[in-house]
């Protein structure tokens, strides 16, 4: 590797990049202001979250008795009275109370409104309309605001009507790929047998967080053309639209050739080498899209002349579904004699001494998410460095997940009770002092 | 139901989409990226209107090119292709090259964003690394996506990486399966298509710190370290239980009910129903309104708790088993909770509603015909974002990005392609025309 400015390039950009380093540089998005009005929507916090890691102030709106999504936590456990998805997306957030089905609560939010830059809600449509707070009413106080709306199915269409709620469970249905995704049951079985054998949703809320970051990027791009033009404007997001449109082949397999998309295990109907393969003691991945990488899997395995793969041409033959089939079983029954452990080192050092290196397969290990918290390549990179939170105490949330040069992000806290900062926020942008906040709290406004 | 006031700023937002301004209009992307973590980000940016030069190596081009479901072609190009790459401009660059290099710095002095996807310090090694490029650009935001960032163990060891890869080394894929099953690969490239998406919100947050300042920076993605980010509760449950987080098949842990169940015809549904109005519509929609207030069921931390979860799970399962998905959706309207049936591929292209809103939106390309894409997801009122055009073969622009963005001649371009700078694509399924090309359609600028 070369050097510049006296340094290689992974040397140079780790000093630039380590989160480890002081946390004095400036942050992106600290001239932006976002009201976050959320209700019962993991998307709507995680979109905020998104937003509030690069500096930009998101006061957190919630009715006087909380967020129903604070309930929402594996197996119903708190810690220290907190529900353990909010406890990370609360992060750098201020958290204010404010009763929006009172009138008096809508007029204070106006004064907020005024005030804001960015304004992220979740009611169904037609809801904040009802209230007189819908964008029609809110762009009268304010045209530069960006009003962001993330729903089940969005502002308008025939589903838009529906009463049906935004869930991260419901979002996975309705984009296709959990029909499609999961173990394929085998010829002759029933559902009853092989239970595990059905359509199978992702574990984590990635429905939700797909509405949350597109509307994230949308915002984003609203705020760029506002710069541009001074104008703002209503964003609409339909969470199973946004979790929808990450498909990359199967909708147009289905136009040209009428083909509905089934499950395939973890093998991939849209390439090779590209499945999960079973080891000694668990699982790896096996990556290699490209031909040479296919060969030197055949190669690191032993197989090279047994296999013909100097013979090969190209993918297509390993590409149709009969030829995946048999292949896979071929490459199991070479992967069932090694740990994890030895096929990952086997092809980092093909990379180095292999006949085709510097080319040589992906392997990962299929970790648990324990192992995944103790590798020591994911501690060095600060991802799970513990925050010490001034409520909360000491806590691991996932941060850090990207590294920028000048504005990188931060966690300054994890997350607040509800009401924490009634004090400052009301003080700061509407001037309520202590007595002011104790008649509104009475009168159930905040 | 109140009157949707939004539907006033919504009107002909479908027909007029493409009518509006774009959001990101002006703004100059270079890619040099492969397979699907790469290309989604600026595919992201080219749906609002940024102008995003997609720079192939010659003459086979992205990787992602080859990579069809089993064996199938859309119309002699490839089906996995498409949803990237909407909008781009293709330009066949030799970076290897030093004259091709010469090309890309050209294009890099007057760029916003450059994109790409290579192993660590291969930009570099063919000097058009961030540090090579902020000399000539200061003000560059420059991301670098790979599976483990630029810096650290694995990323010293120089391993490839990709999607799969991400969702084995997270975790993600463990949770994503029953328990004591095999871990399951998720079918669609979450990893990729995620890490790509999020790398977008640090592109633009970038930007608008440029716009402020006039600086640029550098950013650095790692696919794994994404997905980790979307993991919520598992990493403090970890932490403060020192125990390990269990996958739990369709079952949501964090919500109760929120389950898939199996229908009378064997078909599967989704439903949810948390919240105290939606749990008590369900109990009475199942006829049994007393489990409303169960003690058991009374609240939704109690009724999250493990047996408590297991046995309403039980008693709704046997309730779905004996009905059609049609008859729980049309109850679950109907009593405020929330079901669905599991939509097939079919079922989202031809659903009236996301055909009305124009999110399954028809695609008229001068090269690949008509057909159905998806538009980027976040409708904008006033600058909408839209599909235009879809992909090309590799170096299909070529003159048109010389002549247009560089001002070479046709001797300089012709110099160009002699030196090996400039490339067109091979005569490979997934990289030429198709072979109903008259040799001139959807080119912006003929070489002749």
């Amino acid at each position: 590797m070369e050097e510049i400015e006296g340094q290689v390039w992974a040397d140079w950009i780790r000093e630039r990049n380590d989160p480890k380093t002081p946390r004095t540089k400036p942050e992106a998005l600290d001239d932006i202001t976002v009201l976050d009005l959320s209700y019962n929507s993991y998307a709507g916090c995680y979109c905020s979250s998104m937003l509030a890691e690069f500096g930009a102030e998101v006061l957190r709106v919630e009715p006087p008795q909380g967020d129903f999504i604070r309930t929402c936590t594996p197996y119903g456990i708190l810690y220290k009275g907190e529900g353990l998805n909010y406890l990370g997306e609360g992060r750098n957030k201020f958290h204010i109370t404010l009763n929006l089905e009172k009138p008096d609560g809508r007029e204070i939010l106006k004064g907020l409104v005024a005030q804001a830059d960015v304004l992220i809600e979740t009611y169904r449509p037609g809801v904040m309309d009802g209230w007189r707070i819908g964008y029609e009413d809110l762009k009268k106080i304010n045209p530069q605001l960006i009003f962001a709306s993330i729903t089940a199915h969005g502002q308008f269409g025939p589903m838009s009507a529906s009463h049906m709620a935004d869930y991260d469970n419901i979002i996975q249905a309705r984009s296709a790929s959990q029909y499609d995704t999961g173990e394929i049951l085998p010829e002759g079985k029933t559902y009853d047998e092989y239970p595990w054998a059905v359509p199978t949703k992702a574990g984590p809320w990635i429905g939700w967080v797909e509405s949350g970051t597109h509307m994230a990027v949308g915002i984003l791009a609203a705020l760029h053309w506002r710069e541009l033009t001074g104008d703002g404007q209503a964003l609409d997001v339909a969470s199973e639209e946004a979790y929808a449109s990450i498909e990359d082949w199967a909708a147009v397999w289905y136009q040209g050739a009428g083909v509905v998309n089934e499950r395939f295990g973890s093998l991939n109907t849209a390439g090779w080498l590209y499945c999960f393969a079973p080891t000694k003691d668990g699982a790896v991945f096996l990556g290699g899209l490209r031909l040479e990488m296919w060969q030197a899997f055949a190669d690191m395995v032993g197989k090279w002349d047994e296999w013909g793969a100097a013979g090969w041409k190209d993918l297509t033959p390993f590409m149709e579904k009969d030829g995946q089939l048999k292949w896979s079983a071929l490459v199991f029954t070479e992967t069932r004699k090694y740990t994890n452990k030895e096929l990952v080192g086997m092809s980092v050092e093909y990379a180095k001494k292999g006949r085709l290196a510097p080319i040589t397969p992906v392997v990962a290990p299929v970790c648990s998410p324990e192992e995944a918290m103790q590798d020591a390549n994911w501690l060095d990179r600060g991802i799970f460095t513990p925050i010490d939170d001034p409520v909360y105490g000491k806590l691991v949330v996932a941060q850090t997940q990207y590294k920028l040069t000048e504005t990188p992000i931060r966690t300054k806290w994890v997350c607040r009770p509800v009401g924490y900062d009634n004090g400052y926020i009301y003080l700061k942008y509407m001037g309520f002092g202590p007595q002011r906040l104790k008649a509104l709290k009475e009168a159930e406004i905040i | 139901m109140q009157k949707i006031v939004a539907e006033n700023t919504w009107k002909d937002y479908s027909e007029k989409k493409h009518s509006k301004p774009l959001p990101l209009k002006g703004i100059r992307v270079l890619e040099v990226c492969t397979l699907v973590l790469g290309p989604s980000g600026p595919g992201c940016l080219s749906r609002m209107g940024a102008e995003v030069i997609k720079c192939e190596m010659p003459p086979l081009g992205d990787t992602l090119r080859g990579l069809v479901p089993f064996g199938y072609w859309f119309r002699e190009q490839c089906t996995s292709f498409i949803r990237p790459n909407p909008n781009k401009y293709w330009l066949g660059l030799d970076l290897h090259k030093p004259e091709g290099q010469e090309l890309f710095r050209e294009l890099a002095a007057k760029a916003d964003i450059i994109e790409e996807n290579q192993r660590p310090g291969v930009m570099e090694r063919w000097n058009v690394g961030y540090r090579q490029i902020k000399e000539i650009n200061p003000g560059i935001i420059y991301i670098s996506k790979t599976g483990f960032g630029q810096w650290g163990q694995y990323a010293t060891e120089n391993r490839p990486s990709n999607d799969g890869a991400a969702q084995a080394f997270s975790g993600y894929a463990w949770m994503s399966s029953f328990p004591g099953q095999r871990p399951l690969k998720s079918r669609l490239y979450i990893c990729d298509s995620y890490g790509a998406l999020m790398g977008e919100v640090a592109v633009l947050a970038a930007l608008h710190y440029r716009n402020r300042t006039g600086k640029g920076q550098f950013i650095e993605l790692s696919q794994s370290e994404s997905i980790m980010r979307t993991m919520s509760w598992i990493w403090p449950y970890q932490y403060i239980t020192g125990k390990r987080a269990m996958p739990s098949g369709n079952r949501d842990v964090s919500i109760c009910p929120a389950d898939t169940f199996r229908c009378v015809d064997d078909t599967f549904l989704a439903l949810a129903a948390p919240a105290p109005e939606e749990f008590k519509g369900l109990c009475i929609a199942m006829g049994k309104p007393e489990l409303a207030d169960d003690p058991r069921f009374k609240d939704h931390l109690t009724r999250l708790q493990e047996e408590n979860a297991t046995e309403i799970l039980r008693i709704i399962a046997e309730w779905v088993r004996i009905k059609t998905a049609e008859e729980v959706e049309g109850l679950a309207e109907k009593h405020g909770f929330t079901a669905s049936r599991l939509y097939t591929i079919k079922d989202v292209v031809e659903d009236r509603h996301f055909r009305e809103r124009r999110f399954v939106t028809e695609v008229d390309d001068p090269l690949l015909g008509q057909f159905l894409d998806y538009e980027f997801p976040v409708m904008m009122s006033k600058s909408s974002p839209r599909v235009s055009w879809t992909i090309r073969p590799v170096g299909f622009d070529n003159e048109y990005i010389m002549a247009h963005h560089l001002g070479k001649n046709e001797d300089e371009i012709k110099a160009l392609y002699e030196c090996g700078a400039l490339g067109k694509w091979a005569d490979v399924r997934g990289r030429r025309p198709s072979s109903d090309w008259d040799g001139k359609t959807g080119l912006i600028m003929a070489r002749d």
